[in-house]
């Protein structure tokens, strides 16, 4: 038998101490984030209403209390909107514009196009939901005056002031704003010499070049196209600020959202404990919905 | 096991954190602010500071917190002001931060809050030092309307000096175009509809009635104008008291019925306005009349109209009686402020007419106090709202914006009533009012508030 001589006590207990520098950021950030996260957890399971904290505990008494508002039924509906309809067409907008970038008379220009369409990811929501909502606006906006102005009056829209269609036309500039992003990251990944020299064979082989994008490019870049799918659902699924900016949850809370809920539960109507709960369900939804999926598809990409 | 040992520390680390979260954590309010009073080290003479929370940063009214600031300069030369002014309209942001420093038990001396449900939050939080003293001092409740000082009266002690009133229900009109049109200001709903409809005709392009629905409340302010009408000033206190059983009660069906009709001739896509910029529409011709408070005023001068030459106001609705929805801007004393002698010395000045005449002719509201000649202020419209409410300090109501119910209510409210006015359905509103009125708990949250 020749077994390695146990450690004593001592020993390990350097080790431990030895590598605590370096552990500490690491701890601290650990700390911080699942601390809050505990907290907040237990915030929603308090009674706390009004501006003085109350951690009287109520088990799921708000719980119970959200899920019977027509409020929270409208904002999940809202959030699966924003998850499949700003993701997805994102995706295969993105593909097409970052493929048509690459091949063809575009390519020369290419280098002020991929600046043009970058520009947007570079604003903030907020000023982005502000130049949006003067374009959306009704009477004087500017897409209903072109409108008017070339003719089409029964193209004129409503747009974010009707009940009915307002989410879609967020959801439009949410993928406006990331449509960029979106073709930078996928463009990045068309640019490995593998997948350049199966191009080639490709071209060589006499392939179309639709047939070269969904036969050789898209079974190629899986990769770049999971982490993009990812990135753009945490950020639809957090969108608050779009929505704050341009609508402010109207036309009465139709287009409200969980994010935009759990600031006016908490600052608005005071009811901090169920403000913690939403928060707690947008939570649970990333961890249903994104982290899988992040986990899917980094699985795939290190395939 | 060698790779294992960070990751054990880690749990250990985050169990630790964990159950230091227990329920076992109460709130210490008081404990910092006395660490506050050590840092200052020598006990004896305060320091002549005042850290003070506000939300007047829009145009005009920051010329309005600098009105105030100087009346208090004035009394006390010597005293450094401190503030934290947060910009947000009506102090939506202001409250984020407020809130953050009062649960942190770090309270500034004095802050602006509104009477009513939002006071309320505050004394049942057990931030406001009650001013008993100080009201008997100034004989404080016999130069304010009854109403006004039972809207700042919370389980029978005054919390806070207010220093104006904002009148809620006022009908601002185009004067030009009422005149060509020979036109008279609507005093009923009936009435409303009629003018509505005459100007419909005469200027098709034009939307008689302009609304902003983006922030909500706006919505509310032309709903409770009608409510007020048809069910009278008792059924309205009674409704936002939650002692009214909404779903089967007529007058609040017939007040949703006759919001319903009034739809045709409100501005289509209010849903994307603010406030000022439904008074916009009508400044820029849009629009003929808007419903918004005392607060409006200061807007349209600010756009370069006249009260009495471009446009006029009345308040609205003046059947069965002339009822004025209100609410006040005040100040009080925070529980363990750091200044509290300063703090006494300034809400004498805050309940002065040395600081309400300047301030209030600035940033829009009415005096809070009634011994003040309304003819200080240089507009007919609040010569005249002044002089009604000197005369008949009872016509006051406490509106449902300032509020009566508390927030949780309110702000859920506002939702539903904007929904109804971009989507009307009123059975399905009936039931929803009815819903948010118990879910909310408005009978046993409101029952504080007394009127007349």
């Amino acid at each position: 038998m020749n077994r390695k001589p146990r450690r004593t006590f001592r020993q390990r207990l350097f080790t431990v101490l030895e590598s605590l520098p370096f552990l500490a950021p690491l701890l601290i950030f650990l700390a911080i984030l699942y601390g809050m996260l505990a907290w907040t957890l237990y915030v929603s399971m308090a009674n706390w209403v009004g501006t003085a904290p109350n951690y009287e505990f109520v088990g799921l008494k708000w719980y119970q209390m959200m899920f019977r508002l027509d409020r929270f039924r409208v904002d999940m509906t809202n959030n699966v909107k924003w998850l499949s309809l700003g993701v997805l067409p994102t995706v295969a907008l993105a593909l097409f514009l970052a493929y048509m970038l690459e091949i063809g008379s575009v390519k020369r220009i290419e280098g002020y196009v991929r600046t043009l369409i970058l520009y947007p990811v570079a604003m903030s929501f907020v000023v982005t939901g502000t130049i949006w909502s003067w374009m959306y606006q009704p009477d004087k906006g500017v897409l209903n005056t072109i409108l008017r102005a070339i003719g089409l009056t029964e193209l004129i829209g409503r747009y974010t002031t009707n009940p009915a269609t307002a989410t879609y036309w967020l959801i439009l500039i949410f993928i406006w704003q990331y449509l960029g992003f979106a073709v930078i990251i996928l463009q990045s990944s068309f640019r490995t010499t593998e997948l350049q020299e199966m191009v080639e064979a490709a071209i060589v082989d006499g392939a179309s070049k639709l047939r070269i994008l969904f036969s050789v490019i898209v079974p190629n870049i899986r990769g770049g196209i999971l982490i993009l799918i990812s990135l753009l659902l945490i950020s639809a699924l957090k969108v608050f600020d779009i929505v704050y900016v341009v609508t402010f949850g109207g036309p009465g809370y139709s287009t409200d959202v969980l994010a935009l809920f759990m600031f006016i539960a908490t600052f608005q109507q005071h009811l901090v404990a169920l403000g913690a709960g939403l928060g707690m369900i947008i939570f649970l939804m990333a961890l249903v919905i994104v982290i899988p999926y992040t986990i899917y598809a980094f699985r795939k990409w290190f395939e | 096991m060698k790779k294992m040992t960070p990751l054990y520390s880690m749990l250990l680390v985050l169990i630790l954190l964990l159950s230091a979260c227990g329920p076992a954590r109460t709130p210490t309010a008081p404990a910092p602010a006395v660490t506050i009073v050590v840092v200052t080290a020598t006990p004896a003479p305060e320091p002549k500071k005042l850290e003070i929370f506000h939300w007047w940063t829009a145009g005009g009214e920051r010329e309005a917190a600098d009105a105030m600031f100087k009346a208090f300069k004035d009394k006390m030369p010597d005293v450094e002001i401190v503030e934290n002014p947060v910009a947000g309209g009506g102090g939506v942001s202001h409250r984020v931060v407020l809130q953050a420093r009062l649960s942190a038990g770090l309270p500034p001396d004095t802050w602006q809050t509104l009477g009513g449900a939002e006071l309320k939050s505050y004394v049942d939080g057990g931030y406001l030092e009650p001013l008993d003293d100080l009201w008997a001092e100034l004989n404080y409740a016999a130069v304010i309307p009854g109403p006004l000082a039972k809207a700042v009266t919370i389980n029978g002690h005054p919390y806070v000096v207010p220093l104006n009133m904002h009148i809620q229900n006022i009908l601002y009109y185009n004067k030009a175009l009422f005149d060509e049109l020979g036109l008279q200001p609507p005093a009923t709903y009936d009435e409303l509809i009629a003018v509505a409809k005459a100007i419909k005709e005469a200027r098709p392009e034009m939307s008689p009635l302009a609304l902003g629905t983006k922030e909500k409340w706006e919505a509310a302010f032309v709903f409770d104008s009608i409510l007020l009408e048809v069910g009278g000033p008792e059924h309205y206190v009674k409704v936002y008291k939650g002692e009214v059983d909404v779903k089967n009660d007529p007058a609040y069906k017939e007040a949703l019925q006759k919001l319903e009709a009034l739809i045709p001739y409100i501005y289509p896509y209010h849903a994307g306005l603010t406030w000022d910029e439904s008074c916009g529409l009508v400044v820029a011709g849009d629009a003929a009349m808007v419903l918004m408070g005392t607060w409006a005023i200061g807007y349209f001068q600010s756009r370069g109209w006249t009260p009495g030459k471009e446009f006029s106001a009345v308040t609205f609705p003046q059947k069965p009686e002339r009822i004025l929805l209100f609410h006040p801007d005040t100040y009080g004393l925070a529980k363990g402020a750091p200044h509290p002698k300063t703090t006494i010395e300034w809400l004498k000045v805050v309940a002065s007419p040395e600081l309400q005449i300047p301030t209030d002719v600035t940033q829009g509201g009415l005096f809070a106090r009634i011994d003040i000649d309304p003819a200080n202020f240089p507009d007919p419209i609040r010569r005249e709202l002044q002089t009604y409410v000197r005369n008949n300090p009872d016509k006051l109501i406490l509106d449902q914006h300032g509020s009566i119910a508390p927030f949780s209510f309110t702000q859920a409210y506002w939702d539903v009533i904007a929904a109804f006015i971009a989507q009307p359905n009123v059975d399905g509103t009936l039931s929803s009012v009815a819903d948010l009125l118990t879910t909310y708990n408005v009978k046993a949250e409101a029952a504080w508030y007394q009127w007349p």
